[in-house]
């Protein structure tokens, strides 16, 4: 669902992601099907963007991963927040809430622009 | 290992990238597929259902993968090298794991830093001295230096009371000079001490106070003063045992007596290595360049530099060279820190070769210790391997080899520095006692900073030896080794060049006890050459007879009135001693036998003679000038010819007496009565000259061979004798033959040299056969430190020897059990095992053999004797006995095991 290409939504996968990990270590397979059910299903995320983004992040240091095992006793890694990760999770949280409040506003809003009076 | 180091453990070791992400993806996947078959699908489909989901994983794959790649490479250069807590943990985990490596390594470096830090303090101490008084840095000393004659000019008391005045950049000016006084207590024989006439202000200059009672002050250096000495600390305990009273006793200097007014504290000695101090009185008009020798010294102002002092001096040199060109022209003032002045220059080339010697030392040692950390690196290989599957790059590797090794390395350090107080103090002692006056007062025995960075420099050097060289081969195509284990081959082996180095150790190991062998043998030979007097010496008391040139007034006396008072005293002397029951005889000259005799050259007549040694050009001789009667108050009556006579030296005549090595050498047998030579050279005069105007001398006796001084490689040279005057031979020695033991006498010698003369001194009391003891102590510890050094090599050596031969066979264990398996006799099994190392052992023997043989030639002493030769012998075979148990040891292993474990084990 998510373009790779694009920022924005780049940037929402990413506090997707910073979003699942709030709530404890867990693995690549663990995050996506979260936001999945999370979302109910409407925002479906596709591998070639999920596991870039993860390691993009390790990178950033936000994140980090370590090998552990799965419920079922296989070998998984397991990505959990950094202290900068909690960081960016308040910090992007807010600008998500601005962000979406100001869409929801201009979506929402019935008075009509100057010109098109 | 717990959860937390196994924690630690996968942050060191991380799997390589496109595994760990092929990984991830993988388990991806199957969850999915999982999901799948519990929502209902059968595993097929939703095999099928996933896979499709996933589509092209190849471009993810890339993308984590370069991502991935990339950060490790941010992190290994982040803490890649890094070292880690851990390392050190595991470094010292090694030390108790293999405690023969740890022993032996930690031993030989050990004695690598001890070696190294000793040579490195002392030259420090030689190159870079540093007065151990407060703000010692700033003490310089002026001296003027003549640029005609390429020479300090020391006659500069005119100089120095017109800087008195003038230099802004130097305070507390003042001056010195050495002099020689018997110091007379009541109740004690007098004995010499040497004493500073210096200046008052060298006492606020050191910032010293004195123990008890003053220091000297300007009034004691007013003309017409009541005499005073300061007495420093070891004067005080063995010439008055400490008495607190002692300020205000009256003590004798020589002729003149003098109060105690003080005692400095223990290590005072400024200016040099002094006992006492006495004031200076100058003359205040002494004429430029005239009076006596002094050296001036002063303290940089507060915030000059010797720069500025340099400058200054320069300004005033060229003033006194314009207003007094006949006496100044050529002089040159010149400020240098104090202690440079008074040592003698030490070349940089000087302390590189040390410092090469001992770069040497530890690259020797420590590559003998690499030598053992690879054989342990080796049977850790499978260790290694997987922590290199686990993605511990060979950076990380090789530094935590290094980290093992440096943790060796600092406890080594550590041993080694502790040893080097002991060793140094012993060296310093050594030196006192053989230079005359003592060492300088800035000689310590303490480890200075400069050292101990110089030896962390020898342990980080001797670690990266020892850890980062085994590190780098063990660790070399370690990907391919994975591969080679996985399918069952291979591994590492000890290549041509393991060889090379094991036939070099084991000849250089043969080689060292040898070396031993010959020093001791040059040593016994120089303790027998001590009791080959001739007559005997432990009978006799010597001692160097000198008198002061200086008058009760400090002035100095006339070279006439100094013959006067020597003969005078001398003669005074021989009679007292003469006189005395406990002696048997007295005599004298420049030099005794078992001392050093200086060399000279000499060209003989026209008669025959022995063919020339090819080194010299001219007969090589060492020459004494002696007693009239010295031969037969020795005991030792000439072969042939006559005796010199009192009338010999009153007329002049050039008359000689030779040993009998020189009718041997010299004369080749032939008689030597009335034969004529003439001096061509003389060791004193350096460069040749033209012997044309020297005179001839004639032979008219010839006396037995006596002994030569121990430290010699020339032995049996001739000797010619001159009859002498004690004012010709001065400073002559005394030798006084005594009936009981000559050391108890050398009290009653002391007192009765005083009553004759309390300004006759008596330097160095000794029995005859005692003389050589410095040089022999000298050589005993140079014996010691070669019998050091081949231990640590020995065992050094044989260590490695074993390690490697150990872990070459035993990385055979497979190819053996094979072929036990295989129905191969054991036997030829075995043969096999051992064909490579006995031909490694025997190339090293027979090196080693060579080896001694080039250094018996080149040390004199030649061929081994037969228990030498045995000695060797055993010990080569004790080292092949340690080849073949190192050997045999995995062999019998491998050969036990069944073929099937063979297949499983490493090798």
């Amino acid at each position: 669902m998510f373009a790779k290409e694009s920022g924005l939504l780049q940037g929402t996968v990413e506090l997707l992601v910073l979003k699942t990990l709030s709530w404890g270590p867990m693995h690549g397979y663990g995050i996506a099907s979260w936001i999945e059910s999370a979302t109910d299903d409407v925002l479906r995320v596709e591998e070639g963007s999920l596991y870039p983004a993860l390691y993009r992040m390790v990178k950033k240091g936000w994140i980090e991963g370590e090998w552990g095992l799965s419920d079922n006793n296989r070998r998984a890694k397991y990505y959990q927040l950094t202290r900068e990760g909690r960081r960016q999770l308040a910090e992007q949280s807010k600008g998500w809430a601005r962000l979406a409040a100001a869409v929801t506003q201009a979506v929402s809003t019935t008075q009509a622009p100057a010109w098109a009076r | 290992m717990d959860g937390r180091s196994k924690r630690r453990w996968y942050r060191i070791f991380k799997p390589d990238p496109r595994t760990e992400v092929e990984d991830e993806l993988a388990f991806h996947l199957e969850q999915r597929v999982q999901d799948y078959i519990a929502r209902g699908l059968d595993p097929d489909a939703a095999r099928a259902a996933a896979e499709q989901r996933m589509g092209s994983v190849e471009r993810v794959r890339s993308e984590c993968t370069d991502l991935l790649t990339s950060e490790r490479r941010r992190e290994r250069r982040r803490d890649g090298l890094q070292l880690s807590w851990l390392d050190f943990k595991l470094g010292f985990r090694m030390l108790s794991r293999y405690p023969g490596l740890t022993i032996v390594g930690g031993i030989a470096m050990a004695f690598a830093i001890w070696v190294g830090a000793g040579t490195f303090e002392v030259i420090n101490q030689l190159v870079f001295p540093k007065l151990p008084l407060p703000d010692g840095d700033r003490v310089v000393a002026i001296q003027n230096w003549d640029v005609s004659l390429g020479r300090h000019e020391d006659r500069m008391v005119h100089d120095y009371l017109s800087w008195k005045g003038q230099l802004q950049a130097v305070t507390d000016l003042g001056a010195f000079r050495t002099i020689e006084r018997n110091l007379a207590v009541e109740q004690r024989s007098p004995e010499p001490i040497g004493l500073a006439e210096i200046s008052a202000s060298a006492f606020p200059l050191t910032r010293v106070n004195p123990l008890l009672g003053r220091t000297l002050t300007v009034a004691d250096e007013q003309p017409g003063a009541p005499a005073v000495v300061v007495i420093g600390y070891d004067v005080w305990q063995r010439r008055f045992d400490a008495d607190p009273a002692v300020v205000g006793r009256i003590v004798r200097l020589g002729n003149a007596p003098a109060t105690v007014v003080g005692v400095m504290p223990k290590g005072f000695a400024f200016p040099v290595s002094h006992d006492a101090w006495v004031p200076l009185r100058l003359n205040r008009n002494e004429a430029a360049r005239e009076g006596p020798g002094i050296l001036v010294f002063g303290r940089l102002a507060p915030g000059a530099s010797l720069a500025d002092a340099q400058a200054e001096l320069r300004t005033v040199g060229q003033r006194a060279s314009t207003s007094s060109p006949t006496t100044h022209q050529h002089l040159r003032p010149q400020v240098k820190a104090f202690a440079k002045a008074i040592m003698p220059n030490i070349f940089g080339s000087w302390v590189l070769s040390f410092n090469l010697f001992v770069v040497m030392l530890v690259v020797l040692v420590c590559g003998n210790v690499a030598l053992l950390m690879f054989a342990r690196a080796s049977s850790r290989e499978s260790e290694i391997v997987v922590r290199n599957a686990l993605g511990a790059s060979r950076g990380r590797i090789v530094t935590q080899l290094f980290a093992e090794a440096l943790v060796l390395g600092a406890v080594a350090a550590v041993v080694g520095l502790a040893a080097h107080r002991a060793g140094l103090r012993w060296a310093l002692l050594t030196a006192d006692s053989q230079i005359r006056g003592g060492l300088p007062f800035w000689f310590q025995g303490s480890l200075s900073l400069p050292t101990l960075l110089y030896s962390a420099g020898l342990t980080l050097l001797g670690a990266t030896i020892a850890g980062v060289i085994p590190a780098l081969k063990v660790t070399r195509g370690l990907q391919s080794r994975l591969r080679e284990s996985a399918a069952g081959g291979g591994g590492m082996r000890f290549g041509g060049i393991w060889t090379a180095i094991i036939v070099a150790q084991i000849a250089v190991t043969l080689a060292f006890p040898a070396t031993a062998f010959f020093v001791r043998r040059e040593m016994a030979e120089f303790e027998t050459r001590i009791t080959e007097a001739g007559f005997p010496a432990e009978r006799w008391l010597t001692a160097q007879l000198r008198l002061d040139r200086e008058g009760p007034n400090g002035q100095p006396i006339s070279d006439a009135d100094f013959d006067a008072q020597l003969q005078k005293s001398w003669q005074a002397l021989e009679r007292r001693l003469e006189a005395d029951p406990a002696v048997a005889g007295v005599t004298y000259a420049n030099r005794l036998p078992l001392m050093y005799h200086p060399y000279r050259l000499i060209e003989l007549d026209s008669g025959e003679a022995a063919p020339l040694d090819p080194r010299w050009p001219g007969y090589r001789v060492s020459s004494a000038a002696i007693e009239p009667a010295f031969f037969d108050k020795l005991g030792t009556p000439l072969l042939e010819g006559r005796n010199f006579t009192h009338a010999d030296i009153e007329s002049g005549q050039s008359v000689i007496i030779v040993n009998k090595k020189f009718v041997d050498l010299v004369l080749g047998g032939r008689n030597a009565i009335g034969r004529r030579l003439r001096f061509t050279h003389f060791e004193e005069w350096g460069s040749p000259r033209s012997s044309d105007d020297q005179p001839w001398y004639e032979i008219i006796g010839v006396a037995p061979d006596l002994g030569t001084e121990a430290f010699t490689h020339d032995p049996k040279v001739a000797r010619i004798h001159h009859p002498a005057t004690p004012n010709s031979a001065y400073p002559f020695q005394i030798a006084v033959q005594v009936k009981g033991d000559p050391k108890s006498y050398a009290q009653s010698f002391r007192q009765i040299a005083a009553s004759v003369d309390p300004s006759l001194r008596l330097h160095e009391i000794t029995p005859l056969n005692e003389v050589s003891n410095g040089d022999v102590a000298l050589l005993r510890f140079w014996f010691r430190l070669v019998l050091a050094v081949s231990g640590v090599a020995l065992l050094l050596s044989l260590a490695a020897i074993y390690a490697v031969m150990a872990f070459t066979v035993s990385r055979r264990t497979r190819e053996i059990g094979i072929r036990s398996a295989l129905g191969g006799s054991r036997r030829r099994i075995l043969a096999s095992v051992f064909a490579r190392p006995i031909a490694q052992i025997g190339g090293g023997i027979l090196a080693g053999v060579v080896l001694v043989g080039l250094l018996g030639s080149a040390i004199a002493g030649g061929m081994l004797s037969v228990r030498e030769t045995a000695a060797l012998v055993g010990y080569a075979l004790l080292m092949s006995a340690v080849c073949a148990l190192a050997c045999f040891v995995p062999a019998r292993r491998a050969l036990s095991i069944q073929p099937t474990e063979a297949f499983r084990t490493d090798g």
